[in-house]
């Protein structure tokens, strides 16, 4: 503190205002009151820096719950929609008309005459109305194909004579233990002419 | 510490700890040597991970839990003009298996399989036991709910190794319906018909998305990159489901009847021009193309040009009423044979010489009348009303493969071509090309393009095809299209006309048989067979719908009257019923036939 400066400065105090001088001067400044206590600020930190961890791990618990509620919803509408569909398709095929006509025709449903129609302001009938006849009918499927000669032969006719006494007569099956019971399906003739 | 091995109590001799531990200058070095040893490895390691193959190990980081799947674009769906569906599709799943997994088990996973789903045990049995493969399909497009059930009772049976996958479905509820213009897919790509003209429209665009998954669940705030996928477009066509396959059974009914190679029939719409039913025979079942021949896959009615025959007479009186060279009045004389160039033409029937007006020359289909009749058309003047009645030409409606037709070219346009034109041999057309030009005298003489898109829609080579598109043109005079009509109703006299079986009980029609030698497969000349044909319209005097039946090489020795007329009675009647035009009500045309 001995430097040239203050020397000079105070030199000149004196001169100039001395009490300005005087106030202008650095003291120490008393300590005012006893420090306050630092533990409410560290607990709001550790408080905030607390809540906001406990609060990030809740987000991110709740985040993976919704992916896991996002992941079966989307299984669920996907199968749904997939339901849906097939739904509709059933539907379609239901409703294709090859198939309504079928069961129509099955029902005994043919397809309609010639309607009459009503002009109501001239009040005439127009068109000759003309009943529904099974001879409407529509062919729905189509022919079956005519079968090649090999698989559709002419049908054998033989005339048959009657032979008495070679191989098995109705008369001698007759003799059968078991005449009651149906030969396997086999036709028996009992007839003799 | 130190002071204590410096002094050792007498007594209790110790070891000196400092020998334990060695000197501190040892312990000093031999600990720099082990951390330099431990650091110069991770150096090592550091230089290898970061100098030598950087990228590997960060791939192999990203992968893990990364899911890319692609994101599958819906198939617009084909329908027809009240939304019904001709070709639609549906959510489906493809269920694969990995062989590393089944082979234990194929041969009881193939029996299970076989069972439910539509698969060949023997052509599956080999692909569940495939050696070094970890993907084999087991079965495609299989509805999602059936393919779910079958792989989780598969599961519950313990059976391991079966996955699915996204993969639609093409459905095609209505079958054989329009499916010569539907077409049908093939397992990845369109085949036939609007699946393959219209593909660029139809298929969309797939999209993809990659994410990170962790335990089966997307991770929430991991990668994730969308690209939504950009779905195809529906197209509605001009078709109605029910009146196309009402057209095809009555159709198959006359083909069949008659004995005949195959048949095809048009119903369109006289003002619009949309066509209501489009129908071939032999067709096929688009849920199951493979079951019926390539060659009925097609349309016929498209690509089968044929000679008219009669029903071409139809257009040459038109052409006569408005150059204004006769009237449905004009008396003809016709001999019984017409000698010409050298050539005789004959009519159909045995006759002397007969007196017919224009409208008996129609109604009993006179070849001779016909030809007398327009020997008073100038040069050339016949061709251009066919080619302004859009013969000669493609319709362009959208369907593959359509064959136009031959007008012979005007240098080639003899008298004798003339002559023969105008009753409708040596000229071919397609069913469509003829159906619009008939369909032009129901609409007073205004030619309108057909079509069976509604809207528009651009075809895979770049046409833009629909009935906005669709345009008009006056061809013959309203008052030639109604004479003409008039006359064309006298065909359906019970008397005097060639088919009074394609009456519709009740209604005024209008129609033209034609029965027309046709050129055979083999021989390329005329063979002796037939195409007969029926074109009609009704109401004739306010037509709503044209009809055209046409039958090819019928055996029952049946001609267009015949074979085409019953069948163009029922649908002409039905449609007529089905949009419920009422009968006009007026008297029907009384033209003399004979003078």
């Amino acid at each position: 503190m001995s430097s040239p400066a203050t020397q000079l400065r105070t030199r000149i105090a004196p001169l100039i205002g001395g009490p300005a001088v005087e106030r202008a001067r650095l003291r120490v400044v008393p300590r005012r009151a006893p420090q306050r206590t630092r533990v409410p600020f560290v607990f709001l930190v550790t408080l905030v820096l607390l809540g906001g961890v406990v609060g990030l791990l809740l987000f991110n618990t709740s985040m993976q719950q919704a992916a896991f509620a996002t992941t079966a919803l989307e299984d669920q509408a996907a199968t749904l929609a997939a339901r849906q569909q097939t739904l509709e398709m059933e539907i379609d095929t239901l409703r294709d008309p090859q198939r309504l006509a079928q069961q129509a025709q099955q029902m005994g449903m043919v397809v309609s005459g010639t309607p009459a129609y009503l002009d109501l302001e001239t009040r005439q009938v127009l068109g000759e109305p003309s009943a529904a006849t099974a001879e409407q009918g529509l062919r729905l499927l189509p022919r079956p194909e005519p079968k090649p000669a090999v698989l559709d032969p002419e049908p054998v006719v033989k005339e048959v004579r009657q032979v008495i006494g070679e191989g098995p007569t109705a008369g001698s099956l007759d003799d059968l233990p078991d005449a009651e019971s149906p030969l396997g399906g086999r036709p028996v003739t009992r007839d003799r002419d | 510490m130190p002071s204590d091995s410096r002094t050792p109590r007498p007594g209790r001799p110790r070891k000196p700890r400092g020998s334990l531990r060695g000197s501190p200058l040892f312990r000093l070095r031999f600990g720099f040597l082990a951390i330099a040893m431990v650091l110069s490895v991770f150096g090592a390691r550091l230089v290898q991970l970061q100098g030598i193959d950087p990228k590997a190990y960060a791939e192999m980081a990203a992968a893990e839990g990364i899911v890319d799947v692609s994101l599958p674009a819906k198939r617009g769906d084909i329908l027809d003009r009240n939304g019904e569906p001709l070709a639609r599709s549906v959510e489906g799943l493809r269920i694969v298996a990995d062989p590393l997994l089944t082979t234990d088990q194929a041969p009881e996973l193939a029996k299970f399989l076989a069972n439910r789903l539509d698969v060949d045990y023997f052509s599956l049995l080999p692909r569940l036991r495939e050696e070094g493969s970890r993907y084999e399909y087991v079965a495609r497009r299989v509805p999602s709910t059936v393919a779910t059930r079958v792989v989780d009772e598969a599961a519950d049976r313990g059976f391991k190794g079966l996955f699915t996958e996204r993969d639609p479905v093409r459905d095609y509820p209505a079958h054989d319906v329009a499916a010569n213009l539907v077409g049908f897919m093939g397992i990845d790509k369109p085949l036939a018909g609007f699946e393959q003209t219209f593909d660029g429209l139809l298929a969309g665009t797939d999209g993809s998305a990659r994410y990170q998954v962790g335990g089966g669940n997307r991770l929430p705030l991991g990668d994730n990159t969308v690209v939504e996928p950009v779905d195809g477009q529906d197209i509605t066509t001009t078709l109605d489901q029910d009146l196309q396959w009402y057209t095809q059974r009555v159709l198959r009914q006359a083909v069949e009847d008659a004995r005949g190679d195959s048949g095809f029939a048009v119903v369109m719409d006289t003002r619009t021009g949309e066509l209501l039913a489009l129908a071939d025979h032999p067709t096929f079942d688009a849920a199951d193309p493979a079951a019926s021949d390539a060659t009925d896959r097609g349309s016929r009615a498209m690509s089968d040009v044929y000679e008219p025959g009669s029903v071409q007479k139809v257009l040459t009186v038109a052409g006569l009423l408005d150059a204004g060279l006769a009237t449905p009045e004009t008396r003809l004389r016709v001999p019984s044979e017409l000698r010409r160039d050298g050539r005789v033409i004959n009519d159909w029937f045995p006759h002397d010489e007969l007196k017919l007006t224009l409208a008996g020359v129609i109604a009993k289909s006179s070849n001779i009348g016909t030809v007398t009749a327009a020997d008073s058309f100038r040069r050339g003047q016949l061709r251009r009303y066919l080619t302004d009645f859009g013969l000669g030409s493609t319709t362009d409606i959208g369907v593959r493969a359509e064959a136009a037709g031959v007008l012979p070219a005007a240098a080639l346009w003899s008298s004798l071509v003339d002559d023969r034109v105008a009753f409708g041999q040596s000229m071919s057309v397609n069913a469509v090309q003829m159906a619009a030009a008939v369909n032009t005298i129901a609409n007073g003489g205004v030619h309108v393009d057909p079509s069976l898109i509604q809207g528009s829609a651009t075809t895979d080579d770049g046409a833009e095809v629909g009935t906005d598109v669709a345009s008009t043109h006056r061809v013959v005079s309203a008052k030639a299209a109604r004479g003409t009509a008039q006359m064309m109703e006298r065909v359906l006299d019970p008397e005097g006309g060639t088919a009074p079986g394609a009456a519709v009980p009740g209604y005024r029609v209008a129609g033209k048989t034609g029965t027309a030698q046709r050129v055979g497969d083999e021989c390329a000349c005329y063979d002796g067979t037939f195409t007969v044909s029926f074109a009609g319209f009704a109401p004739a005097d306010d037509p709503r719908f044209t009809v055209y039946v046409v039958v090819q090489n019928p055996r029952n020795g049946g001609g267009g009257g015949s074979v085409g007329g019953p069948a163009f009675s029922k649908i002409m009647s039905y449609a007529l019923k089905r949009y419920g035009v009422p009968p006009t009500g007026t008297k029907p045309s009384k033209l003399p036939l004979e003078w």
